[in-house]
């Protein structure tokens, strides 16, 4: 097998797991594949370490989330005042369909794959204020000080973001609450 | 909002989201890395990353550049001590005699430029100043136009 074989092996190996961590906390399908992209091309750069190691799969998500951040920080900020005049009152939010990765056991039901998508789609309306944070707290297990230093605000912003954002997901997802979910109490 | 609640809410978001399956990257994804990859491998070693030269470069760019360093370091000490260093001074003073030079040719344009205005009378310059900003807000109008034109989704 040469390398590229088995960079590419890698590569297939792990992308989901890349491509989720990105598409979570930006919310955005074509800025998460070029956060892969660019993630995946310092793997290349790593690869004779990453392909020897077990955290691979780590080191993976700390990039993409680092990256991920920086890219919300350093270029989004630029076009965000002037992309906020439309998109906010068009009511142009666009339904992506999400796609999941094939479940390995086929037996999943229709209903919680459904519900899933209702998740899903209900995290990625959330505002990157509240988003960003209950990413990184609740699927990359950081914790709040962590996440308060990545981000540069305080403790105490962080603890509100995280509430108000749970809040609203709750709201979100309550015309579900018959289902499965059942987040309300 | 009590604690029991905001506990349990917290609770039952984590295990919703963290039973979440990962989302399926686009399946345009991996030719994209690998095709960019394979350019970068085809790339001469000189135009990739320092991290991916050959371990002889990078010794050798390390010694050329420690080399260089040193070398930049020795002269600066040797200039600084040499009996020539004031000759270098006439001749960076003297090539600071050009912009002494463009600098006068400045003063005597501004002097020019003010007898003007002051011939013309200040009405005439007041109109000139509001006919500037006008013809700048109809710009900044127009570029918010077509901006919305261009990028409005339809």
């Amino acid at each position: 097998m040469t390398d590229a074989q088995q960079f590419e092996a890698f590569l297939k190996n792990y992308q989901d797991l890349v491509f989720s961590t990105a598409m979570r906390l930006l919310a955005n399908r074509a800025e998460a594949e070029d956060v892969t992209q660019e993630v995946f091309l310092k793997a290349y750069e790593r690869f004779g370490e990453l392909s020897e190691t077990s955290t691979a799969g780590g080191w993976l998500r700390t990039v993409a989330t680092n990256l991920s951040l920086n890219h919300l920080t350093r270029y989004r900020s630029r076009w965000s005042f002037f992309s906020e005049l439309f998109s906010r009152n068009a009511g142009d939010d666009e339904e992506m369909p999400l796609e999941f990765a094939a479940p390995e056991n086929v037996e999943e039901t229709l209903a919680a794959a459904d519900r899933r998508t209702l998740v899903e789609q209900a995290l990625h309306k959330l505002p990157p204020a509240q988003r960003v944070p209950l990413v990184l707290y609740h699927m990359e297990g950081l914790s709040y000080e962590e996440i308060a230093t990545k981000l540069g605000v305080s403790l105490g912003k962080v603890k509100t973001d995280i509430f108000r954002g749970r809040e609203a997901l709750r709201q979100k997802l309550a015309p579900i609450k018959e289902s499965a979910l059942d987040i309300m109490a | 909002m009590n604690v029991k609640h905001d506990n349990e809410l917290g609770a039952r978001i984590d295990r919703e989201l963290k039973s979440l399956p990962l989302l399926a990257a686009p399946p345009t994804l991996a030719p994209r890395v690998m095709a960019l990859v394979a350019s970068r491998a085809l790339a001469p070693w000189y135009r990739r990353a320092w991290q991916t030269w050959p371990v002889a470069l990078q010794a050798a760019s390390l010694v050329v550049l420690l080399a260089m360093f040193g070398g930049l370091c020795f002269a600066g000490w040797q200039l600084s001590h040499a009996a020539s260093a004031t000759l270098a001074a006439q001749k960076v003073g003297g090539a600071f005699s050009v912009v002494s030079a463009v600098w006068r040719t400045l003063g005597v344009l501004g002097d020019s430029a003010a007898q003007v205005i002051r011939h013309l009378g200040s009405g005439f310059i007041w109109a000139l100043v509001a006919l500037g900003l006008i013809g700048y807000t109809l710009l900044l109008g127009l570029g918010s136009c077509c901006y919305r034109l261009a990028y409005t989704r339809r």
